[in-house]
């Protein structure tokens, strides 16, 4: 009975133990199992490959952003440490009062929340003219990594109250000689204890680093953040193995290390052999920190940010892109034809990048936005127009394109698009009845029965109410209240039948097969068949929105000409082709319309023919562009969307 | 004992925290080889004074010479004394060679004197073969020892131990007052003891500080100051007392709420009120009527070597000490030997409670203090 007892006790306490750890590790490893996926979905296992590991450090970008991660956070926790303890040193003499009041003082920043923080440091820049940069970053990573290491140092400070310190003095020490040698090794824990929350904090920050970075610079968390746009590529999964393993190695070593003295001062306790005294010789441990201070600097020279350095002879073009947005090779290019230097920067969305350009936080000379943002810039007089005669590759702008431009740029003044698109119907051809998707497609399919729990809607306002209103033949852009509390039912009368509302992983869901349709962008559709062949892409007759990412030039532009180059530059032939391949959304370009292309399902076909890339007249013709409705009507939207949602 | 040259002076200290005044005008000699032991409740001011005198607090006002030099505003690490902290304060990074030769090492002695003074050290503090050990592996004991090594090695002058077992147990502690007393005699140099133990300052010093609240309360040898102590609180924190209101009803007889005791005592006036210190082991206890007043037996403890018991007597409970025991319950009487019972005058005022300097530097080689 009690053995009996005892071992389902043992039992239990083993089970709930693999289970902790089976949570705590089971994420990380979906990421290190994904990163050696051939495929480029998350949805899926398609076999082993090393093919991300090597993307990995062929991405110059991604290499510099890891750079940049590391020096920022190695400078910044050393900086910090060393402030932080001599902070330390001065409050250890205050009176208690004093010291408490200090230590108040210190703790405030940490419960601050990081966009609070971020926010007042770049506020602090641009009130005193500092242009935000590398060095800006660093700062601010400084600045909030301080409190941290007082709180861990303060502590060890305040047990040394065995008065060592006064002992080392009272045996004839000099103060600096005392501190070195005793206070210094005692309080060493809190320091390094400091010190790497320092250095997590700072590898982990994005907040803060997306207020405070200047254009060029990039931190891993802003970085992969930009990418959200397109998806995240295995590339980080990758990357996020490998620093995984190096923290873990560390780990492991720094353990082995500390374990080995230990046994080697039991060792020599028990042998109880003469002591020969050999003077101030340091243990392995100090040795241990050394070598990691030096092997991180080894790696913070290695990847040292090559940026505005080899500026080129025509001066420096910043380019404020959404993340993964171009070929990345193209920068190279581009740099090699015209002699300018190039700085990218990212963002993930039109409204993250809005305030950059409006409070002119960082000087961009070209960016890139999407219809409805251009149309707002225009109205609020933040863009610069565009000299079409320094941007000849113009004339190859496909002409469908130019109608509707008409709606945000009349008489395209401002932008050069970049990207189109259309919203459609992504289905699993093998899944779904074959009728149902002949030659004319509704929206209603999205609110046919058979199809409960397999369908997959937009999780944005805009689309999702696209959808329904073009279903009920209303415009997309409806401001009438009447319109929208129908649009509104008939989402809400959708709602059993939907398995997610999802927007980046819709693709992903599809090439798993979780649902059988889902509503997605074009340029999604050439990516997700690479991954599963049975997708098929539909524009209902109804009609859809259209969309159009264009290039523009904000006010605060200061290589204008820089500008046009890098516009007439991405109209050319090599690049128009570079981008389809790499993004496989629409190019407009009309050097592309006899591109061929290795179609995944049909084989080689002219890239005019891809109806997915190239949707014929007559579905354009029942297509709108979303507009800028103005805050009324954004309230309005909102207003219903959040009660659609609670329904 | 010869009169030895005076080593160190005190003069005139003062010294303050936030207002509240620790040290006021206080002066002390201390002379060559001698174990001298300041004794006090808790913020009378030793541990303020064996700061001064290391360097680590620095005084409001007044002098402190060493051999006739000033060495008010030497730094704490040129000073020709070492201390035995509190709590030892080992360098807990260090093993115990290096505890002990990091003074050697800074005054840039030769690895083999080091060597040899750290064997010499240990031998002599009894642990020889500690050498490598981590401090963390030794016993508070053991620590303690390395600590007063690790001060002796650099041959002051002047040791100063600031309560040094106090955190170890009885029995250690009794083992390493000896151990203190041998290393004393063995090194020849002066020990400036700080204690709150009476018990601990009686059996190992020459001359024993008795002080409160900043103020010298009396100095003398530990039988100076068992037997015959100045005022009340020297009575009271020097082993358990008996401490009562009576007067001086004329010479050689004092009056204790209504009964008289015959005393050696004079030259008090007569009706003079005064505190009457009788210690419990001289209270004398007999059958009913046999004493100078009867009582009954309260409570009775066995404390190991004697019994201790509260007799309620004449309105008073006297704590007694005996080695036969006596039942609760039981009529007893109680009675003193004349030459037990000690007089001394009520204090006027806080300042009279202390010795002024005059006092002290007259009696401290004569030896029977006269009464205030």
């Amino acid at each position: 009975m009690k053995t009996n007892s005892s071992g389902l006790n043992k039992l239990i306490k083993v089970l709930y133990l693999a289970l902790i750890v089976f949570f705590l590790y089971l994420p990380i490893g979906t990421l290190m199992v994904l990163s050696f996926n051939s495929s480029k979905s998350m949805g899926s296992w398609q076999g082993f490959s090393l093919r991300w590991y090597k993307e990995m450090f062929s991405n110059a970008e991604l290499m510099e952003a890891l750079g940049n991660t590391l020096t920022i956070a190695l400078w910044a926790s050393i900086i910090a440490t060393v402030i932080g303890v001599m902070a330390c040193i001065a409050m250890n003499a205050m009176t208690d009062r004093k010291r408490s009041f200090f230590m108040g003082v210190n703790n405030i920043p940490l419960l601050n929340a990081d966009i609070v923080t971020g926010i007042s440091i770049m506020m602090s820049f641009l009130l005193f003219g500092i242009s935000l940069n590398y060095g800006t970053v660093l700062f601010a990573h400084i600045t909030f990594c301080i409190p941290y290491v007082i709180l861990s140092v303060m502590p060890k400070f305040r047990q040394l109250e065995n008065h060592t310190y006064e002992a080392a003095l009272d045996l004839g020490a000099s103060p600096l000689y005392a501190f070195f040698k005793v206070v210094l090794p005692d309080i060493m824990p809190g320091i390094v204890s400091g010190f790497l929350l320092s250095f997590t904090m700072s590898v982990d920050d994005f907040v803060i680093t997306h207020f405070t970075r200047g254009a060029g610079i990039n931190t891993l968390s802003t970085l992969i953040y930009s990418q959200l746009k397109i998806g995240v590529r295995p590339t980080m999964f990758a990357l996020s193995t490998v620093i995984f393993v190096v923290v873990l190695l560390i780990l492991v070593i720094s353990n082995f290390v500390r374990g080995d003295e230990e046994e080697e001062a039991k060792k020599a306790a028990a042998s109880g052999k003469e002591y020969v005294y050999k003077g101030g010789m340091s243990t392995k441990r100090t040795l241990a920190i050394i070598l990691c201070v030096v092997v991180a600097m080894a790696v913070a020279v290695r990847f040292t940010p090559s940026t505005p350095g080899e500026v080129g002879d025509k001066g420096v073009v910043y380019v404020y892109n959404f993340g993964d947005y171009i070929d990345p090779e193209l920068v190279d290019a581009f740099q090699e034809e015209t002699g300018y230097t190039v700085v990218c920067d990212y963002f993930d969305t039109n409204e993250e990048m809005y305030p950059v350009i409006k409070n002119n936080t960082a000087d961009y000379d070209v960016i890139c936005a999407s219809d409805y943002m251009i149309d707002k810039l225009i109205k609020e007089d933040l863009l610069m127009e565009l000299e079409f005669g320094q941007i000849p590759n113009i004339q190859y702008l496909s002409q469908n394109i130019r109608d509707f431009m008409e709606e945000f740029d009349p008489g395209m003044y401002y932008s050069a698009p970049h990207t189109w698109g259309t919203y459609g119907i992504i289905y699993n051809s093998a899944l779904v009845d074959e009728e149902d998707f002949g030659d004319e497609v509704s929206w209603g399919i999205l609110w046919d029965e058979k199809y409960a729990g397999k369908i997959i809607m937009p999780n944005s306002i805009r689309e999702g109410d696209m959808v329904a209103a073009k279903l009920l033949g209303y415009s997309m852009n409806t401001t009438d209240e009447g319109e929208m509390r129908e649009i509104t039912d008939k989402l809400i009368e959708q709602k059993p039948l939907v398995y997610s509302y999802a927007n980046d992983n819709a693709r992903d869901l599809m090439i798993g097969e979780n649902a059988y349709m889902a509503v997605i962008t074009s340029g999604d559709v050439l990516y997700a068949q690479e991954d599963n062949e049975d997708l098929a892409y539909v524009v209902p007759v109804e009609g859809t929105e259209v969309w159009t990412d264009c290039w523009a030039v904000p006010k605060s532009c200061r290589n204008y000409d820089g500008a046009m180059a890098w516009i007439n530059f991405m109209y050319s032939y090599d690049a128009a082709v570079a981008n389809f391949e790499y993004l496989t959304y629409a190019i407009p370009n009309t050097q592309l319309d006899d591109y061929v292309y290795e179609d995944y399902i049909e084989g080689e076909m002219e890239l005019q023919d891809i109806g997915i890339v190239n949707p014929p007249e007559e579905i354009l013709a029942r297509c709108e562009t979303l507009k800028n409705l103005g805050p009324e009507g954004d309230d309005m939207y909102s207003k219903y969307w959040k009660e659609f949602k609670s329904k | 004992m010869a009169k030895e040259k005076t080593l160190i002076e005190m003069i005139d200290i003062s010294k303050s925290y936030d207002g509240e005044v620790v040290l006021d005008e206080f002066n002390l000699n201390i002379k060559e080889n001698e174990f001298i032991t300041l004794l006090g409740p808790s913020g009378c001011g030793k541990t303020t004074t064996l700061r001064i005198l290391g360097g680590f607090t620095k005084p409001d006002t007044g002098k402190v010479l060493f051999q006739g030099e000033d060495i008010t505003d030497m730094p704490a690490n040129k000073r020709p004394l070492n201390t035995v902290f509190q709590k030892y304060a080992l360098f807990p990074h260090m093993n115990i060679a290096d505890n002990i030769a990091f003074g050697l090492k800074i005054s840039g002695k030769s690895q083999e004197y080091i060597n040899d003074k750290i064997k010499y050290a240990l031998k002599l503090v009894n642990l020889s073969g500690y050498e490598k050990r981590s401090v963390t592996s030794l016993s508070g004991g053991q620590q303690q020892r390395i600590a007063i090594a690790r001060a002796i090695v650099n041959e002051p002058r002047v040791l100063l131990l600031d309560e040094p077992l106090g955190a170890l147990d009885l029995k250690l502690r009794q083992e390493m007052q000896y151990e203190l007393r041998r290393l004393k005699n063995e090194l020849g140099i002066t020990f400036l003891y700080v204690t709150h133990d009476q018990e601990e300052a009686l059996t190992m010093s020459d001359k024993v500080v008795v002080m409160n609240q900043g103020y010298i309360q009396q100095m003398g040898t530990p039988e100076q100051i068992y037997n015959e102590p100045e005022n009340a609180f020297v009575a009271d924190f020097i082993g358990d007392s008996n401490i009562v209101d009576g007067t001086m009803v004329e010479d050689y007889v004092v009056k204790i709420n209504g009964y008289k005791f015959p005393c050696i005592d004079s030259g008090f006036g007569k009706n003079k009120p005064v505190d009457v210190v009788i210690r419990p082991e001289d209270i004398e206890i007999g059958k009913p009527g046999q004493g100078i007043i009867d009582g009954v037996v309260t409570s009775n403890v066995f404390i190991g070597v004697h019994y201790e018991m509260c007799i309620e007597a004449g309105g008073i409970e006297w704590l007694a000490q005996n080695t036969r025991s006596f039942a609760v319950g039981q009529q007893v009487s109680i009675g003193v030997a004349p030459e037990n019972i000690q007089i001394m005058n009520k204090p006027q005022s806080e300042d009279e409670e202390a010795i002024s300097l005059e006092d002290v530097l007259g009696d401290e080689s004569e030896g029977t203090p006269e009464e205030l």
